[in-house]
């Protein structure tokens, strides 16, 4: 084998939050892909996927953004990289739903004037590094290992659900982000929360469900004796992070839970330099925990 | 009340099955999407009595109130249903159908901001999280909802003050005016 046949490609489409208020996750996935070798090309001018909004509207719609990206897709050899679970929910199940559906996909085709490439593997990060990678290379690249560090891992729903779309791991008792993590040295817990809904996109029209939801969440990781969560959602990372004061006021409970980005510690573990995590990003501050942890 | 033919409307379940592409009448009611259902605290009816209330052609009750609204599509009742009842799918269709029929209402706040999403999408091709956060607010009167918390996010880098140019704009706007001619045909749901 030539050493440049071991060399792993990827065309990336990071989706709105990474460029926003997830941009911890797109500097860290970034980082990490570098530190491991792994090529990363962004997708031009990809457009926004339609998240839950889109779908929860119109259907066809929904399905006809994906397929566009899915097709701007094309243009960037390999196959498409996706760490936020949202986007990657939505384009996994318009190659599903187009496949399966052939009068769903000729109203697409026409929606967009072309034809809908459904061939392009769609692939988490979590999914490149445990499969594609491999565990034991990640094992290997870790320069930091995260010793002592208590992560619980938060899944919560579209990394896994519906089974037949994301194909990730198994759906109610997935183990690829402990796989993961582990393999850069961390100890994960065992709590109940790891599947729940954070409240999702109600962050802007209900924050009173995400308050309640989110609240057992921090509080199931706190009482399995987690140090600090990590997501692979922006969304979650929004509500479970920035709203943490928030829940922290109305259940009169302290938390000071950290929440990272998967990203975050395994590119810290790698060797990334702290200072390009966009750890100052975090709303809860994570550097009192990483210094206790000599991570930093 | 007794069930009949006047008391129980059998084509709007017809249009749910065809807009969700999901079947209702599989459902034989094991309650399994309630019991896992996040969000059920937040409902007058649970998940798996949305189901039978459709199976009974009673789409008033359905729609009225608060319960369609308060789905977050976790898919936690797809994901278990042992009869392969697409619950998430039928959520869709139900809000679209109550939107379509009744505009909106003090339920329908979440309805309203992913709309506002929808609008972002159309104008910038990506979104926005300023502009989508501050119309909502202005839309729905909440004028100083989450007002400490706008600030603390620009600090932290995490909202952007503008927006970027797309050179897929123009694409963006194609596919919303073809979805729209394609109903007006009749060729689309």
């Amino acid at each position: 084998m030539t050493p440049t046949s071991n060399l792993l490609a990827y065309s990336y489409y990071p989706g709105c939050s990474l460029h926003a208020s997830g941009k911890e996750y797109d500097v860290s996935t970034k980082g990490l892909f570098r530190a491991l070798r792994i090529g990363l090309q962004e997708v031009p001018d990809w457009l926004c996927c339609g998240a839950t909004p889109a779908h929860n509207v119109d259907e066809l719609l929904s399905l006809a953004l994906c397929a566009k990206n899915l097709s701007l897709a094309e243009q960037v050899e390999g196959d498409l990289a996706v760490s936020c679970a949202a986007c990657f929910s939505r384009l996994k199940t318009t190659q599903h739903r187009l496949t399966d559906n052939e009068t769903k996909r000729r109203q697409v085709e026409k929606a967009i004037d072309g034809p809908v490439p459904l061939g392009k593997p769609v692939k988490h990060l979590l999914e490149i590094l445990a499969e594609d990678y491999g565990l034991d290379r990640l094992r290997d690249a870790v320069q930091k290992p995260l010793t002592g560090l208590k992560v619980a891992c938060y899944y919560g729903c579209l990394l896994t659900r519906p089974p037949e779309v994301p194909q990730l791991d198994c759906v109610e008792a997935p183990t690829i982000m402990e796989r993961v993590i582990g393999a850069a040295g961390a100890e994960t817990v065992n709590w109940s929360h790891r599947m729940e809904c954070c409240g999702a996109n109600f962050t802007l029209s209900r924050p009173g469900v995400v308050l309640k939801l989110s609240n057992e969440i921090l509080a199931s990781a706190k009482r399995a004796g987690a140090e600090c969560i990590i997501v692979a959602c922006p969304l979650c990372h929004g509500n479970l992070d920035i709203r943490q004061q928030e829940i922290e006021e109305a259940s009169g409970t302290r938390y000071g839970m950290p929440v990272f980005y998967v990203t975050q510690l395994l590119a810290l573990a790698a060797g990334v330099s702290s200072t390009r995590l966009a750890l100052d990003s975090m709303i809860v501050d994570p550097k009192p925990l990483l210094k206790e942890k000599n991570l930093l | 009340m007794t069930l009949s033919d006047e008391t129980m409307n059998l084509s709007f379940v017809r249009k749910v099955e065809q807009l969700s592409g999901s079947s209702v009448r599989r459902c034989f009611q094991c309650g399994k999407c309630s019991a896992g259902c996040p969000m059920r605290t937040f409902m007058e009816h649970p998940p798996n009595r949305i189901v039978r209330l459709l199976q009974l052609g009673q789409y008033e009750r359905v729609l009225a109130g608060r319960s369609i609204w308060y789905c977050a599509s976790c898919e936690t009742c797809s994901t278990r249903c042992p009869n392969k009842v697409d619950l998430a799918a039928i959520m869709d269709a139900l809000r679209k159908l109550s939107w379509d029929a009744q505009g909106p209402s003090k339920e329908s706040y979440v309805q309203l901001a992913n709309r506002l999403f929808i609008e972002n999408i159309r104008t910038y091709g990506r979104q926005y999280e300023m502009r989508l956060a501050a119309v909502f607010n202005m839309k729905s009167g909440q004028f100083l909802k989450d007002f400490l918390l706008g600030p603390k996010l620009i600090t932290k880098g995490k909202l952007k003050m503008f927006h970027q140019k797309n050179r897929n704009m123009a694409e963006v706007e194609k596919i919303f005016s073809r979805i729209e001619e394609m109903r007006r045909k009749g060729e689309a749901p």
